[in-house]
């Protein structure tokens, strides 16, 4: 089991015809991962990376049957593709897209509210179960399938937890970069609470940053559940300036006086494991004997 | 992207909220023609225009720019002249620039404005519960992420919907808190439903009127103005796009904005870090700190560019003079590794390279990468994670010097 996206998820790329959905696309595709069609304005009719190809998702919807979507589209697009995928009711959706503007973010989160779609990203690598599916930008040649769930909120560190895992020899259920962006399609807490519930994934690595408002909301969601395992949390940018940024500054003034050493010492409190380095995670690993 | 007070102002103005007049001066005989045109009579208002806030409290680090900070009241026009001149091209330092300060190149001259009462009204996004929140305090000529410090129930914070207008219900708790009549509501709904609509027509990502007037006349009128704009939607807004001052960004950092980068640099430090994702470059930072050294400056490199723009953003910190070693961490995904060998190879043959370089690279195409430096004849060190590079710099800067 895995959760999200396994060998069986049949998967739609909007934006199918750009040139980074064809070089990552075609990875996925080769290791497995069921793509079944794409969308792209004025390509219709054509067939790209030998899948069929739509104007929109709604004509794909009455040619094929999928469970989830990767957006390749360009961030400006971002929020019609978004449209689009919510109003067919898709499943899932992956965003990759670094750029996305924080107003149509806002718009975004209220077409999401009381929908049927779980919205990863934006500006992440995506979402990866090894050896089944793989929708996004993640290397492939880094994952092996296995015990650890890997929630993250800094793309780019998400591959060193993934390192990490295969340091303890446990691999990975699946690794999903939530998007580094201040907001986000979805938070920690959904994503924790399905891993929770695999019983593939033994422990979770979470990787969060210092300006980022979700790992205190993830510490309380974490502290009221019944049935929990392990999760190993680590905090990037205990170096950086208080109120570094508009958003980090946003935050403090929304959520009150939150330093990293507060952050951590939240998570510490609600039962996670919390590392100062993320090369201690393997070791930790290994030590709880999964 | 930041713009100025007076341009805050202006785009205000556009959305019918009530400013100060006031014009631009770039010369104190300039400043004194603007202050006879906005009034026969004093007072006025000069304020240094820099793109940093608590001006009126900072000090110029030139001794003929006299003791005052960079906003002064000033009553008779043949003052006028002299106080801008002593400002004008002298620099302001401010608990919100670093201390090198930042040079006044023009001031905005102002009609004084006889208000009431002054408060602070601001509005950001609050990425919790992906919202706007409109922030209203009785504390003013204060950074609010300060009084959310050490004040935070001196702060109102109420939250407002992208699409739908303020309540009644919502301006009379305003009221409430400032312990202001029921009869401003009106005025009130006027001003801050304007900034509700300027925030989110501009893609917005923070306001601040610091303070709000009530004049007599019940009236708000925004006696300051800072606006921050979210930069992933400039390309809606080719219009404040060409307010942008390139002389308040310093040289590398503009050029690595162009390349589509984001460059930071910091106070102190040796260390130019090259790293793609925020993730990583918080992580070197605190690496690079907890092995006693600091970083001078960081470059992001995104995914999706090509490589000349990738050589001329490794360039930008080969050449800062601060630079003692450099410390690459690249994870491909999106960014393939290649790319950014290619990119290391054409900046030291364009600029040379002569001090400590540690590599890692991760991910899509690194052993491509990699085969491309080790078959050039540049000095490079590689290494398997990022405490093993910083590690190895640190040794390698230690025998430099």
């Amino acid at each position: 089991m895995s959760i999200l996206a396994d060998k069986n998820t049949r998967v739609l790329i909007q934006g199918i015809t750009g040139t980074q959905a064809a070089f990552h696309v075609k990875k996925s595709i080769q290791g497995g991962t069921k793509v079944v069609c794409g969308t792209s304005p004025r390509h219709g009719g054509e067939t790209h990376l030998d899948v069929p190809v739509f104007n929109t998702v709604a004509d794909a919807q009455r040619a094929c049957k999928f469970d989830a979507s990767v957006l390749f589209v360009p961030a400006q697009a971002v929020k019609s593709a978004v449209r689009e995928a919510v109003e067919a009711e898709v499943p899932l959706i992956v965003s990759i897209a670094e750029g996305v503007p924080v107003h149509d973010m806002l718009e975004i989160k209220a077409m999401l509210n009381g929908s049927k779609t779980l919205m990863i990203g934006p500006n992440t690598p995506g979402l990866i179960t090894p050896e089944e599916a793989r929708l996004g930008i993640f290397p492939e040649n880094i994952h092996h399938k296995g015990k650890i769930g890997i929630l993250s909120r800094a793309s780019t560190l998400t591959y060193e937890a993934v390192l990490e895992t295969n340091k303890a020899n446990l691999g990975q259920s699946t690794v999903i970069g939530l998007g580094d962006d201040m907001i986000v399609g979805t938070d920690y807490r959904e994503l924790l609470k399905r891993f929770m519930d695999d019983d593939e994934t033994k422990a979770v690595v979470l990787v969060g940053k210092a300006n980022s408002c979700y790992e205190q909301m993830v510490a309380e969601y974490y502290a009221d559940m019944p049935h929990k395992k392990p999760v190993i949390a680590f905090i990037a940018g205990e170096a950086l300036p208080y109120g570094y940024t508009i958003g980090y500054a946003a935050d403090i003034v929304t959520q009150g006086r939150v330093t990293v050493a507060d952050k951590k010492k939240i998570m510490h409190d609600s039962g996670m494991v919390v590392v100062d380095s993320m090369s201690e995670v393997h070791q930790i690993l290994t030590d709880l004997q999964l | 992207m930041n713009i100025h007070e007076y341009q805050a102002k202006k785009i205000l103005a556009q959305y019918g909220i009530n400013v100060p007049e006031g014009g631009i001066a770039y010369t104190p005989a300039e400043a004194k023609r603007v202050a006879q045109k906005l009034s026969s009579r004093g007072p006025w208002m000069l304020k240094a225009q820099i793109q940093a806030g608590a001006r009126a409290e900072g000090h110029f680090l030139e001794h003929e720019a006299g003791r005052k900070g960079g906003v002064r009241k000033v009553t008779q026009i043949k003052n006028v002249s002299y106080e801008a001149a002593q400002m004008l091209n002298n620099t302001l330092v401010t608990e919100q620039t670093d201390a090198k300060g930042r040079l006044v190149s023009k001031v905005y001259v102002e009609k004084f404005e006889t208000v009431k009462h002054l408060f602070y009204a601001g509005m950001i996004i609050d990425s919790a519960v992906s919202t706007i929140t409109l922030l209203i305090s009785d504390v003013i000529n204060e950074s609010i992420v300060r009084i959310a410090d050490f004040q935070t129930d001196k702060i109102l914070r109420i939250p407002l919907k992208f699409d739908a207008a303020i309540s009644d219900a919502q301006i009379m708790k305003i009221l409430d808190f400032l312990l202001l009549d029921e009869k401003y509501l009106q005025s009130f709904h006027d001003f801050l439903g304007k900034l509700l609509f300027t925030f989110v027509n501009l893609d917005a990502q923070m306001i601040e009127i610091n303070p709000v007037g009530i004049l007599p006349d019940k009236k708000l009128v925004a006696l300051d103005a800072k606006i921050n704009f979210d930069d992933n939607a400039l390309f809606r807004h080719p219009d404040i796009v060409r307010m942008h001052d390139d002389y308040e960004d310093d040289a590398r950092k503009l050029r690595a904005y162009r390349s589509g980068f984001y460059y930071h640099e910091f106070e102190e430090g040796t260390i130019g870090c090259i790293v793609n994702g925020d993730g990583l470059a918080l992580e070197a930072m605190d690496i690079i700190k907890a092995k006693g050294y600091s970083p001078a400056c960081a470059l992001n490199v995104k995914g999706g560019v090509d490589k000349d723009k990738i050589a001329d953003g490794i360039k930008l910190i080969m050449t800062n003079p601060r630079v003692e070693g450099i410390v690459i961490n690249v994870l491909g995904g999106f960014l393939r590794c290649n790319l950014v060998a290619d990119g290391i190879l054409s900046a030291s043959q364009d600029v040379g390279l002569n001090m400590p370089l540690i590599v890692r690279f991760e991910g899509t195409n690194k052993d491509m990468a990699r085969a491309i430096l080790e078959e050039s004849n540049l000095q490079v060190t590689f290494a398997e994670d990022m405490n093993e590079a910083v590690d190895e710099l640190v040794t390698q800067m230690e025998v430099n010097a």
